[in-house]
């Protein structure tokens, strides 16, 4: 085997490892590192959770889809469940301050906590610049990243994607799913599935 | 009709109205009492309306369709098959009378409609959602009483999930035609299908290039839009670059980012401005998708087989290298690496007792294993990243490297048995090279187990190796370095374990007997290996491998033959020679042809594999089986004589009216190849269990079993 085959292997691999990087947050791939105030003014950066998993949630109270998995309890116990086993929550919310949706922080921390919500930090994302690094297309719309900072889950937070509350019984929780394998130090199974819910409501850039 | 109860007001102030709403989002699907149902369902932003079709009343045979017709308040839109990025498509579910079936929804060309960095698919203002029922014989009645619960989604920059209960009586005797207009624009509005056009795609540099030929000569030449039907495949908001070459239409647009499904066909629907409705084309996908985050997630989920290698599609590097070593370990058991394990076992016999040659030899065998596994790893992964179409046990599609094999095989089986000396033969310079460095010797067996064990290596590491070609390229080489590693492990622990290596017996006139006994595996390799050129390249390619091997043990006997005297070898040696030159002549363009008639798919009972059978079949209702097969498989031979070929399984196989499709890749073939890759496996053996209905399909393990099969059928629905 001639040794400038495996130097040609070893360079092409590299070019495509580097291509697939550019992509926003892939599955696999190092989660975008980003940096955001939450509703109580303090500044949070994912850097500052390194070597903890974290999820990451996007929020929106105006959305149905979002009330049917606060209202029915669904996500506040996913989130509390998590945070009891070393999560790190974070609700990020991307509606445009100009938007119908949108909610002032103390609005919306007020909202999370009559919710009975579990998060560890809701952030204030109106410029999108978190929801469009992440490429969050719903709400919800949910990722699991682990704690090498690897983003090992990227999707809907269950596999029923409808508005009633009556679904959540019969659906798998891909959330809760890749937690338990990735705090068990298994790979995620389940890794990307199509997000549900409404549109993200951004601000046009 | 308790849906009205969502006013547009409560979504604009969440903050205040955050638990009613959650109440009025529950009573939404539970507050709909069945007495209450009528034609027509209002809400702030629609109107909807179950509607029928029965121009000649409701009988067999005659047309019947029913619809629902949703009027959207301005800006407001409901969502279309694929609702895009957001958004969920309207769904039915009919009680009709017994026997009749209503089809699909006959989706209606959508429209785009932008939501900042967003796209979506659907409808604005009115449209009808229609379904065609067929009427049973022997229907019988005044009236046939339609009932549908429909759920929609409509969304301004808001979005309400929306349903209601509908209830309609068709009158059978009379004709209900008072909405023919609305049902002849929804067939106008349908993307029609075109006799004889011809699409393809490709996967190229993160996009999918569609092409599409002989579109109808009024759309020639058009601006054209693209939608795919399945969703989470491409980016949504990316508007199509388009162009036309002559007559076809080619569409390049980039592959989601959070890609979610590789299908093997695209069904796309085309449109242009100015007119209703679409073409409905479906592309078959040429080339592999990029790998998924978790490929085969869900098929391996439900594997039914014992299968400890196959169950785990997603592996950790951990685990991947943790199975690459085990695999390692077990082909030493395999029957290819058999016959290296008699030359070792050899070589032991012959050293015994000098530990630190053995051990030194044991290392550089070690090392001829690893460097020979990472060389081949990377060659491969070279030529894929150049795009080449290849797998595991590429190697062994090469006529050519096959009789190459079956040559050095017949050589070491010849010295062997003693028809020639390899000291004769060689000049003598080269020869005491060979005896001041026995450790390039080892090395040199260390390649050849290798070269000979990769047809086994598929079977126990095809998880482990599909895996590896998507990890990054040191890591990948990792993995298949401690395969070698593994393969290795038994012979450098029997080399450096001084009581092993003393327990093995001494030397004496046994070692001549033993030696000849070896030459007889390397004859049965010989044997396979000409079974295996004859699969790739006919009865004359096998031929004229034979004729070339004769030649060969000729020349090796003429020129090392011990008993000869110089006189014979030198006359002997020149006619061998000038005979090997004219074998060489005959056999080269013999091995070079490949059979063109596909001798393992000529069983009746199994049908080449062709990506559109499988879809024809589910599309009928059958489940298909698919068996990813070669000829040099050694695993999927056996698994074929055993469990495939076992009565009780075709019986199993006759009661489900399993459609049996072979993949022959004995030789290269970028369909089969692309299939694997969408499956996440690099090698064969696969074994592929489709149901109808859209289930995933099932992954069975690659060691099959009569029991496992059986359960695998039964656990088909229906």
């Amino acid at each position: 085997m001639p040794r400038n085959t495996l130097a040609a292997a070893l360079l092409a691999l590299a070019a495509a490892a580097t291509t697939a990087q550019a992509a926003p947050a892939t599955v696999g791939q190092p989660a975008p590192a980003f940096r955001a105030v939450d509703t109580g003014g303090k500044t949070v950066a994912l850097a500052d959770f390194k070597g903890r998993h974290v999820v990451l949630e996007w929020v929106n109270p105006g959305c149905p889809f979002v009330v049917k998995h606060y209202g029915s309890g669904n996500l506040p116990g996913t989130q509390k469940e998590a945070t009891a086993r070393g999560v790190i929550w974070l609700a990020i919310n991307s509606t445009a301050a100009g938007h119908g949706d949108h909610m002032a922080p103390a609005a919306l921390a007020a909202w999370m906590k009559q919710h009975g919500a579990g998060a560890t930090h809701t952030l204030m994302d109106a410029d999108g610049t978190v929801g469009r690094a992440y490429g969050a297309r719903t709400t919800p719309h949910m990722y699991v990243i682990d704690p090498s900072g690897t983003l090992v889950y990227a999707g809907a937070i269950d596999s029923k994607p409808t508005a009633n509350p009556a679904d959540i019984a019969g659906a798998t929780n891909h959330v809760k799913a890749a937690l338990a394998e990735t705090l068990a130090g298994k790979p995620v199974t389940v890794a990307q599935t199509r997000p549900y819910g409404c549109s993200v409501k951004y601000a046009p850039m | 009709m308790p849906c009205p109860v969502l006013s547009i007001a409560r979504w604009r102030t969440p903050g205040a109205a955050a638990l009613a709403a959650a109440v009025a989002s529950a009573g939404l699907f539970l507050a709909q009492p069945a007495a209450a149902a009528g034609a027509v369902v209002t809400t702030p932003q629609v109107r909807a309306e179950l509607v029928a079709h029965a121009p000649e009343g409701v009988a067999p045979g005659k047309p019947l369709q029913l619809g629902l017709k949703i009027e959207h308040q301005p800006h407001w839109h409901t969502y279309w098959k694929n609702p895009g990025d957001s958004g969920l498509p309207t769904r039915f579910e009919w009680t009709l009378a017994a026997g009749l079936a209503p089809g699909d929804i006959d989706w209606p060309a959508p429209k785009r409609l932008p939501l900042g960095p967003l796209m979506n698919y659907g409808y604005e203002g009115t449209v009808l959602l229609p379904v065609t029922v067929q009427v049973p014989a022997g229907f019988a009645g005044p009236a046939l009483d339609v009932r549908l619960r429909a759920d929609w989604l409509v969304c301004k920059d808001v979005c309400i999930p929306e349903g209601g209960d509908f209830a309609l009586s068709v009158p059978a005797q009379a004709a209900s035609a008072g909405h023919a207009a609305l049902f002849a624009a929804a067939r106008a509005a349908l993307p029609q299908p075109v006799p004889g056009a011809q699409a393809s795609a490709e996967v190229r540099d993160g996009a999918l290039v569609v092409r599409v030929a002989g579109l109808p000569a009024d759309w020639q030449g058009r601006a054209l839009d693209l939608f795919a039907e399945t969703a989470g495949v491409l980016a949504n908001a990316a508007r199509p670059e388009t162009r036309w070459d002559g007559a076809s239409w080619q569409a390049r647009v980039p592959l989601d980012p959070a890609r979610s499904a590789g299908p093997a066909a695209m069904p796309l629907v085309l449109t242009t401005a100015g007119r209703d409705g679409g073409l409905a084309v479906t592309a078959a996908v040429t080339t592999p998708w990029p790998p998924l985050p978790a490929p085969g997630a869900a098929a391996a989920a439900t594997a039914p087989a014992p299968a400890p290698a196959a169950a785990v599609a997603p592996l950790g590097l951990g685990l991947a290298l943790a199975l690459a070593l085990a695999g390692g370990l077990l082909l030493n058991l395999m029957p290819c690496v058999f016959p290296v394990l008699s030359l070792k076992l050899y070589g032991f016999a012959q050293h015994a007792g000098a530990r630190r040659t053995l051990l030194a030899g044991g290392l550089a065998y070690t090392a001829g294993v690893v460097l020979s596994f990472v060389a081949l790893a990377a060659l491969m992964l070279a030529l894929r990243a150049g795009g080449e179409q290849i797998g595991w046990g590429f190697q062994l599609q090469s006529p050519a490297f096959v009789a190459a094999l079956a040559v050095l095989f017949a050589l070491i089986g010849l010295n062997l048995a003693g028809a020639f000396e390899i000291g004769t033969l060689l000049p003598s310079a080269w020869l005491g090279a060979r005896a001041r460095h026995p450790l390039a010797d080892s090395l040199l067996t260390g390649v050849v187990a290798v070269a000979v064990a990769s047809p086994c290596t598929a079977p126990f590491m095809g998880a482990s190796l599909g895996f590896a070609v998507t990890l990054p390229a040191w890591q990948a080489l990792a993995v298949f370095a401690t395969l070698g590693l593994g393969m290795a492990l038994p012979y450098l622990a029997a080399c450096a374990w001084p009581g092993l290596s003393a327990r093995l017996p001494r030397p004496g006139p046994w070692m001549a007997h033993f030696r000849t006994l070896m030459a007889f595996p390397m004859f049965a390799t010989v044997v396979w290996l000409v079974w295996v050129l004859g699969q790739q390249a006919g009865i004359d390619g096998a031929a004229a491998l034979l004729g070339l091997l004769v030649a060969v043990a000729l020349t090796a006997w003429a020129l090392g033959a011990p008993a000869l005297g110089p006189r014979a070898r030198r006359g002997f040696g020149v006619a061998a020679v000038a005979l090997l030159a004219v074998a060489l002549a005959w056999a080269v363009p013999a091995l070079r042809h490949e059979a063109t008639a596909r001798a393992v798919a000529a069983d009746e009972r199994w049908q080449p594999w062709t990506a559109e059978q499988v879809r024809a079949a589910l599309a009928e209702g059958r489940p298909v089986f698919v068996d990813f097969t070669a000829a040099w498989c050694v695993t999927c031979q056996f698994n074929k004589r055993t469990v495939l070929d076992d009565p009780e399984v075709l019986r199993a196989f006759d009661a489900r009216r399993v459609l049996l499709l072979r993949a022959d890749w004995t030789r290269r073939d970028d369909a089969i190849s692309a299939e694997l890759a969408r499956m996440g496996r690099s090698g064969v053996p696969v074994y592929v269990l489709h149901a109808p209905g859209g289930a995933a399909p099932v992954l069975l393990g690659e060691i099959l079993t009569v029991p496992g099969m059986q359960r695998a059928l039964a656990a088909l629905p229906g």
